[in-house]
């Protein structure tokens, strides 16, 4: 997976004063699952539109395989099959009709468009409308047509813009099987808000606001590395929870407390993964801390509240989200 | 009082589509201020008129000489309207088949012929005697022109003939038609009108077609393909040219089972109304670049097609100056619709019977202004919707 097939470098575009992507590089490889995340406005669907060839970038260039996206090599656009955010669909043409259409449209034979078409329908659940006017297909259907449109003439990189949204249950679970059953044969590239989305099916992820790419890493190494880090609660019996936290200060000098609602770190501010946040607690008889890799000092705080004369009843655990470091990383202000 | 509100949230979303509304209330003041332009105002019509004089002229017994030919054509060159402006004009010719061919260009209304014994005639009847000579109108009697031209020219013709011989009608009128015009039924006179409207309407279905694949979406999808603009265009075109054939062809039959007949060869003017049919989806592809939507498209089409049914002489005459002249073919602004070609060609051959070599000039203007109005819609289309 270090072979990289599509290269985006010092991608940027302007409207008018707005920069909607702003030097915009990243490296994808070849046989991964890129996830492209940010906010509404972030400047995905305007990273993804360069990308793809559909818009001219005021600087810097994509290649895919090496071959410049800008500049008509037609080639480079074969290898590349886009599903769109929007249902866009041929409504007076059937199913099977504009999977060969489009099949052909991108240089394959009708009989093989054909061909593909069919096993598309089948492997998203449609082969019995294959003759059906796409008009006549539900939400969830047209949007699974959605996504073969973009496989029929095999690309080699699939950039799937939102492929969940919309769907139901049902769709979304064979949408997501049948992802994973295309990653490792092809490149995909998804833009998504569903973080569960992204996590679920990503190697990679990449994070950009107001047009800035923020990060890239796999979902795992974000969640250990960014965000307020995983929450611990804990039930204190015998004691109370304020002296439990004072026992857990105690044994733990080097580490900084903040209180959820007090707005900055005691001075000097601590590195990321000693920073703990002291939650509000599900319920009185509890504390709730959260931090980076909390888990790993589990044995401590326990050992110091058992040391001050309490015990730990019940322990809850919840780890990191990709949420979490999504919101740790672009806020929580409202978009659009 | 829910109507109010219905009436308010109408005129919230007209605000909203000023442009709509704005298109919609500039067509008809517009088409009468183009109508004012072209018509000067107050300016009125002038026919013309072409004369072959084959009066030799006598000399009289006084020793003058007597050249009736001349004097009638001065006659008709006299007629004012009262702003001064000539009613005909009259202009001297010695080939027939030149003159007919004008009439059927319709670059001539009205070809008049002197006879060579018009002076005889003239003077025997000064002198009491009741000879009589023919002048012979030729015309298309088709032309919506002819019949006014005709009667203004006849009027002079008599005024003078009268004038020199004392009241008596020395000068009977053979009136030779056109091709088959003479035979012709009102109903077979809106004909040729009819098939260009046919062909106009395919405008309608061009735009709103493309319109249709930029409204969904689908042109997006194409985009990413690098489907070309010409190729999209030309397949689009391709598919609507097949439907105009279609239009021609069942429009004729419709009309052949009312009793149209046909002088010319029909596949003449089924060619006529394919290349028609080509620029006329030229400019719906013109009028599909400025679109967004299916109902945009139909708005914009309705300013093209109100030029095309109301300055090209598919619904009326209108009478148009002269810009320039190229290869004696008078060049008018309205030589840049199809249908003022279609028109003047379909009546060529359904009413005066011409064949191929008599609507050359139609074929090649429209063949022309197909190509003219493809490219400018192919690059119009290309910088408004698949540049990247």
């Amino acid at each position: 997976m270090n072979k990289v097939v599509l290269q985006a470098q010092g991608l940027t575009k302007k409207f008018g004063s707005l920069t909607a992507v702003d030097e915009l590089s990243l490296d994808v490889y070849q046989g991964e699952v890129f996830g492209l995340l940010g906010p509404n406005g972030a400047g995905k669907t305007t990273s993804i539109s360069m990308i793809c060839g559909l818009l001219e970038p005021d600087a810097g260039s994509v290649s895919i395989h090496g071959l410049p996206v800008h500049g008509g090599q037609v080639e480079a656009f074969t290898r590349v099959g886009v599903c769109p955010q929007e249902t866009i669909l041929w409504e007076k043409l059937t199913c099977l009709e504009q999977l060969e259409f489009i099949g052909e449209m991108y240089g394959v034979s009708r009989k093989v468009a054909r061909q593909r078409g069919e096993e598309l329908l089948a492997l998203l659940g449609l082969s019995e409308k294959r003759d059906k006017l796409s008009a006549t297909l539900s939400g969830g259907m047209k949007r699974r047509l959605n996504v073969a449109l973009a496989l029929v003439h095999d690309p080699e990189i699939l950039v799937l813009d939102e492929p969940e949204a919309g769907l139901d249950p049902q769709s979304r679970v064979l949408v997501r099987e049948y992802i994973r059953s295309l990653a490792k044969k092809k490149t995909i590239i998804l833009t998504t808000h569903n973080m569960d989305e992204a996590e679920r099916l990503a190697d990679r992820v990449a994070i950009i606001d107001h047009g800035v790419l923020l990060v890239v890493d796999t979902p795992e190494e974000l969640k250990r590395t960014i965000g307020e880090g995983d929450v611990l609660e804990l039930e204190i019996k015998e004691i109370s929870p304020e002296q439990a936290m004072a026992a857990i200060e105690e044994a733990l000098p080097d580490l900084s407390l903040r209180s959820e609602q007090s707005a900055a770190w005691q001075s000097p501010p601590p590195q990321e993964a000693d920073r703990f946040v002291v939650e509000n607690a599900p319920r009185d008889d509890m504390v709730s801390l959260r931090g980076i890799n909390i888990a790993d000092k589990l044995p401590t705080i326990i050992n110091a509240i058992q040391r001050a004369g309490g015990q730990v009843g019940e322990i809850h655990l919840r780890a990191n989200t990709l949420e979490d470091v999504f919101i740790a990383l672009t806020g929580r202000r409202l978009r659009e | 009082m829910r109507f109010l509100s219905v009436l308010r949230k109408c005129a919230r979303e007209q605000k909203r589509d000023l442009w709509i509304l704005g298109l919609s209330l500039a067509f008809a003041p517009l088409f009468v201020f183009i109508y004012w332009m072209f018509t000067g105002g107050n300016v009125t019509t002038s026919y013309g008129i072409l004369v072959i004089n084959h009066d030799v002229g006598i000399t009289l017994s006084d020793g003058s000489n007597l050249k009736s030919g001349e004097e009638a054509i001065s006659a008709m060159e006299v007629l004012t309207f009262k702003d001064g402006s000539p009613i005909l004009r009259v202009k001297s010719i010695t080939d027939r088949p030149a003159g007919e061919k004008s009439l059927r260009d319709r670059d001539a209304t009205v070809l008049i012929i002197i006879p060579p014994d018009f002076s005889q005639v003239i003077a025997e009847a000064q002198s009491g005697e009741t000879p009589t000579t023919t002048l012979e109108f030729v015309g298309d009697l088709t032309n919506p022109y002819y019949t006014v031209a005709a009667v203004m020219a006849i009027t002079a013709l008599d005024s003078y003939t009268v004038s020199m011989t004392s009241e008596y009608r020395a000068v009977e009128l053979l009136e030779t038609a056109l091709g088959g015009s003479a035979a012709r039924t009102e109903f077979e006179i809106y004909i040729p009108g009819l098939f260009v409207f046919a062909v106009i309407l395919i405008m309608f279905q061009a735009a709103m077609m493309v319109a249709r694949d930029i409204e969904s979406g689908t042109l997006q999808r194409l985009k990413i393909t690098r489907l070309t603009a010409f190729e999209y265009l030309s397949g689009t075109t391709t598919w609507l040219v097949l439907i105009a054939v279609v239009t021609i062809l069942v429009t004729f039959a419709t009309a052949a089972a009312f009793g149209f007949r046909s002088q010319g060869a029909l596949w003449i003017a089924i060619l006529v109304g394919i290349i028609t049919s080509l620029s006329i989806i030229g400019v719906g592809m013109i009028v599909a670049s400025f679109s967004k939507t299916v109902s945009q498209a139909f708005v914009i089409a309705n300013f093209p097609f109100g030029f095309f049914m109301f300055l090209s002489g598919a619904a009326f005459p209108v009478p148009m100056g002269t810009l320039f002249t190229i290869a004696g073919r008078d060049i008018s602004i309205v030589d840049i619709l199809p249908p003022t070609h279609a028109v003047a060609a379909l009546n060529k051959v359904f009413t005066l019977g011409v064949g191929l070599d008599g609507v050359i000039y139609e074929l090649c203007a429209l063949s022309l202004l197909s190509v003219i109005y493809f490219a400018i819609g192919v690059w119009l289309f290309r910088r408004m919707h698949l540049k990247a």
